[in-house]
């Protein structure tokens, strides 16, 4: 898909900072991470230390099982929560040290589908994506708005511009929730488990569309899921969780060995190469 | 900053797209127009308020214990309570009275003054507009906001007491006749309204009390406390009341009435046959006749009279007094006045006369008027 | 893409002014007495040229002494119980929120109450007088506040759902001792607090008390405006509004406890007057969207005029006698509000 208006979203935060040579843009060091819910009582879940490292224009999925500490560990990437040890580092700053503001216009998370109170327009909504630039009275200038509707068109999605968000199907306002977080020009982009809600064509055209506008604007993307052929296909980099525990990282040719796919997911099932490399995953009845 | 887009969409600074220069500007203007604006119109009014003239007006203390600034002789009378207009037409000042409440209905030429509302709720406007040089209020029956009110819009108010006993109202009102220029007319009055009751006392002096029940309200059943003036009046006509409580109108169980059997009933009413129809409609109540008084039909209705602390109220002592203890008045021939046997099963009892002639019991009057006692 | 900009946001608010207005000037002309505008206004404008001295209009001093102070009563409170109800709103989440829903209207009619049975027992100089009665409403207020947001805390953050139990919860207890008081206060003590109760703007006030009052609306009216694009994002959800960079935790405190203070002022000079600030934020939403830089000054605005209108009404429509505006405001908030039930919007 390709309009007039499209055009690559370049980063807010300049360019990226190059640690040691290499072109690293997350780095997640030896994070841990433990809950309790009553500070006498033991910890119910522990994220054991876990450290992988992205660049830009990478695609980099965490997967695993339901409870395996996946989206625990999103939330310590967008800074929602602190580890306990060990840290991550968003071109050489931690994330949780940065003040809201500008960890919004970093970071931008994606949410699964998002309740309004009180009915909005699209394009409303995508322009708060543009909070982060504002200090506490400000209004919309001419340059949000493009930014804005830029960011409509490249999730497809100018024609749902003037559409009320109450009014709209899933998968549509799916778009428009992902146009909001271009519209905060991060560089970081967080997906938790966004193919939840939508049939096999729009899981296929967001993964497409992710992969897009990570080359075309060099976003980092992370996305939680436990699609194994979605991540295989279209994934860069995967980090494979099993109950609090990474068990490997890598591309996912080599993170999808059959044996350590089985364990993880307790079914039966089969890997094979496809011509371009990636993996495909084929699962068995348990008989 | 004004009249400047800036560019740098990065930080977002506040960037008015209004490029007039007004805005903020003309917003504070016209705040600060609206300041000196009220300013000049507030001091405007209070220098109205000063204006009045302190020649003829001399500092009381009201019987709430406020000092105030009244004039000597006022002129112009508003009053505020039902209680208050009847006591000014009993010292015969109602050509002073320039406003009373919606519920001033006695005599019944109150009811062509102007009106200025409630008594709780008095329009602040039409009081205004009669231009009084005193209100009359009543700690009993109107609010301390419209007291307060009137201050604020510097019309002056005398406010008295809540009334307990029937002296306290006779010596409130001979205090009102002062304040209102006219104390030679309330000692008339009071010295009247003693001398009815002590003969009063003379005739009942050798008859033991007769226990009532005063009812207020039937469902649920309520009385009047001990230390109203209600108790008070009942005291007088020869008559105590079995209710014992504190509070001022106390709701009472059947039970602790039948346990107590007053004597009789005791109902206020301002029409004619209205006492007798709440004394129907009580026998008709489960539970009630195992009251003695109800069975044997001893009731007595006085007027409503009892429930407004002025000079009336010792017309309805008289009346309850003669309904309760006919027989210490046997010898006195009272013309106007019909006496009905409270044990008969006569429905329709007139209404009776509250304006005993003047060469009765009562004394003379010594004002002009007619006399409204 | 028509964003909200300064100027229509201007043009907007200076319409509504004009509504405003326009809506005073009538109301001055309303009344039990007649008055004649054209004489009194042009009084005023000879006195402030300084060509005479007082005002020779015979009820002007009706018209500035009774009805003007009770239209700028109505117009601070109307807009401080609207801004407060539109604030809560937004913050519980919750469409049905208005600005008693914390409990402190019954707080302050409390401490009325409490304030009402000390006073009858002092002796109290005439220039404290006036003021006893609201301070002590706003006492009882701010100490329903402190009581509720600490009921509503948990793990150090207010957290919307306990906060609303809490308030209700509140609510229900001090109106089941106010019942219980005013069974035992004697009669010239619970004629006041009856008519309080209903809300009633009839009371002249003391002038320190409505530059108070002013000045504590536009202070806590304006820390709730800067919050604004902030409140917006919270609309969707606190967890989003934090990934969009609004500091959650700051932005609720101030906004409890500004709109907090716009309601326990409000209430404490004209008790508890409802429907105002639980429906003009509806309407305002309905016309202008629910972008608050835009809403919270139309809503303070069109607070103000719908009390005006209520109390014009509730003043002339029983002449002489006055109803109490919180009667006016409930006779037609009920409708209006069951309109908008079925549009679906509460």
């Amino acid at each position: 898909m390709s309009s007039p208006l499209r055009s690559p979203i370049p980063s807010s935060a300049g360019a990226d900072q190059l640690r040691a040579g290499s072109d690293v843009r997350l780095s997640v060091e030896q994070v841990s991470y433990a809950y309790s819910p009553n500070p006498s009582q033991a910890p119910l879940f522990t994220l054991e230390a876990l450290s992988f490292q992205a660049k830009p224009a990478e695609i980099v999925a965490i997967l695993g099982p339901n409870a395996c500490g996946k989206s625990t560990l999103l939330k310590l990437i967008s800074g929602e929560l602190q580890p306990m040890s060990g840290r991550i580092f968003l071109n050489g700053f931690e994330t949780h040290a940065l003040p809201a503001k500008t960890r919004a216009q970093r970071i931008a998370m994606v949410q699964q589908e998002s309740r309004l109170l009180f009915p909005s327009r699209a394009w409303e909504f995508v322009l708060q994506g543009r909070h982060p630039y504002g200090r506490g009275m400000r209004f919309e200038n001419s340059d949000d708005v493009l930014i804005a509707e830029n960011a409509l068109a490249q999730t497809g999605a100018s024609h749902l511009s003037d559409r009320w968000m109450d009014k709209i199907s899933g998968g549509e306002k799916q778009r428009i929730i992902l146009a909001r977080a271009l519209a905060q020009q991060p560089l970081l982009l967080l997906l938790d488990e966004p193919t939840l809600h939508l049939d096999i064509g729009a899981q296929v055209d967001l993964l497409a569309s992710l992969k897009r506008l990570a080359a075309e604007n060099r976003y980092t993307v992370v996305v939680v899921t436990h699609e194994l052929n979605l991540v295989g296909e279209y994934a860069d980099q995967v980090v494979l969780l099993q109950k609090g525990k990474c068990l490997r990282v890598g591309p996912p040719a080599t993170v999808y060995q059959r044996e350590l796919l089985e364990q993880v997911f307790q079914a039966p099932l089969s890997v094979e190469m496809t011509p371009s490399g990636r993996p495909r995953v084929t699962l068995f009845s348990k008989t | 900053m004004l009249g400047k887009i800036s560019h740098n969409s990065r930080q977002g600074r506040f960037v008015p797209r209004f490029r007039c220069k007004s805005g903020p500007r003309a917003i504070l203007l016209v705040l600060a127009l609206l300041f000196f604006f009220a300013e000049k119109v507030t001091a405007q009014a209070d220098a109205a308020n000063a204006t009045a003239a302190p020649t003829n007006t001399h500092e009381v203390v009201d019987e709430v214990g406020r000092t105030v600034r009244v004039p000597l002789v006022p002129t112009r009378i508003v009053s505020l309570a039902p209680n208050l207009t009847e006591t000014v037409y009993a010292l015969g000042l109602q050509d002073r009275l320039v406003g009373d409440t919606d519920y001033c209905d006695y005599p019944p030429e109150a009811q062509k003054k102007p009106k200025v509302g409630g008594a709780i709720n008095p329009n602040l406007e039409q009081i205004a507009a009669l231009r009084p040089d005193l209100v009359l209020v009543t700690k009993d029956l109107n609010r301390l906001d419209t007291v307060r009110a009137l201050d604020t819009l510097g019309i002056p108010s005398y406010s008295t007491d809540a009334a307990h006993t029937i002296d306290g109202i006779i010596s409130s009102t001979e205090r009102l006749a002062g304040i209102l220029g006219a104390a030679q007319a309330g000692k008339v009055v009071g010295d009247d309204l003693h001398h009815r009751l002590t003969t009063l006392q003379e005739r009942l002096r050798s008859v033991p009390a007769t226990h009532v029940l005063f009812v207020v309200w039937t469902q649920p059943l309520i009385s009047a406390g001990k230390n109203t003036f209600i108790a008070d009046a009942l005291r007088k006509a020869g008559a105590i009341s079995i209710v014992d409580s504190t509070q001022d109108w106390p709701q009472m169980s059947l039970e602790e009435v039948v346990h107590l059997q007053p004597d009789y009933l005791v109902f206020a009413a301002d029409q004619t046959g209205a006492g007798t129809r709440a004394f129907e409609a009580l026998v008709s109540l489960p539970g009630w006749q195992l009251l003695d008084a109800v069975r044997n039909r001893h009731y007595a209705v006085i007027s409503d009279a009892v429930n407004r602390p002025a000079p009336r109220i010792v017309s309805a002592i008289e009346d309850l007094a003669h309904q309760l203890h006919p027989a210490s008045f046997q010898d006195l021939p009272s013309p106007g006045k019909e006496i009905v046997p409270t044990n008969s099963t006569n429905p329709a009892r007139p209404h009776a006369a509250l304006f005993p002639p003047p060469d009765s019991l009562s004394g003379t009057c010594g004002m002009e008027s007619s006399c409204a006692l | 893409m028509r964003p909200l900009t300064l100027e229509r946001l201007l043009l907007r608010c200076g319409l509504l002014a004009l509504i405003l207005f326009g809506v005073v000037v009538v109301s001055l002309k309303m009344g039990a007495v007649q008055v004649s505008l054209y004489g009194l206004g042009r009084d005023l404008i000879h006195v402030l040229l300084g060509r005479s001295s007082a005002i020779s209009t015979d009820y002007g001093m009706i018209v500035l002494n009774i009805r003007l102070p009770r239209i700028l009563l109505g117009i601070v409170v109307g807009a401080s119980l609207s801004v407060a109800g539109a604030s809560f709103q937004a913050l519980l989440r919750n469409p049905l929120a208005d600005p008693y829903v914390l409990g402190i209207s019954s707080g302050a009619a409390l401490g009325a109450i409490v304030a009402l049975i000390v006073e009858s027992h002092m002796a109290i100089s005439p220039e404290m007088a006036g003021l006893i009665t609201p301070f002590g409403a706003f006492i009882g207020a701010a100490v329903t506040i402190a009581a509720v947001y600490l009921l509503g805390m948990r793990d150090g953050q207010i957290e919307s759902s306990t906060l609303l139990l809490g308030g209700i919860i509140s609510a229900s207890f001090l109106s089941a001792v106010i019942m219980f008081l005013m069974t035992t206060l004697s009669g010239s003590n619970l004629r006041g607090t009856a008519f309080w109760l209903m809300g009633d703007l009839s009371t002249p006030q003391p002038k320190t008390l409505l530059y108070l009052l002013g000045i504590g609306f536009l202070l806590a009216a304006g820390a709730i405006y800067t919050t604004s694009s902030d409140l917006n994002l919270l609309l969707a959800g606190e967890k989003e509004a934090m990934h969009l960079g609004v500091e959650v935790r700051r932005v609720r405190i101030v906004v409890y406890i500004a709109a907090s203070i716009l309601t326990g002022l409000a209430v404490s000079v004209s008790g508890a007057i409802g429907y105002v600030g639980l429906l003009v934020p509806h309407v305002m939403r309905l016309i202008f969207g629910s972008d608050h830089r835009m809403l919270i000054p139309a809503s303070a605005l069109g607070g103000a005029i719908a009390l005006v209108i209520a109390d014009t009404l509730a003043r002339t429509v029983v002449a002489p006698s006055d109803l109490p505006v919180g009667a006016m405001t409930a006779m037609a908030g009920a409708p209006l509000f069951i309109y908008l039930l079925r549009r679906r919007i509460a």
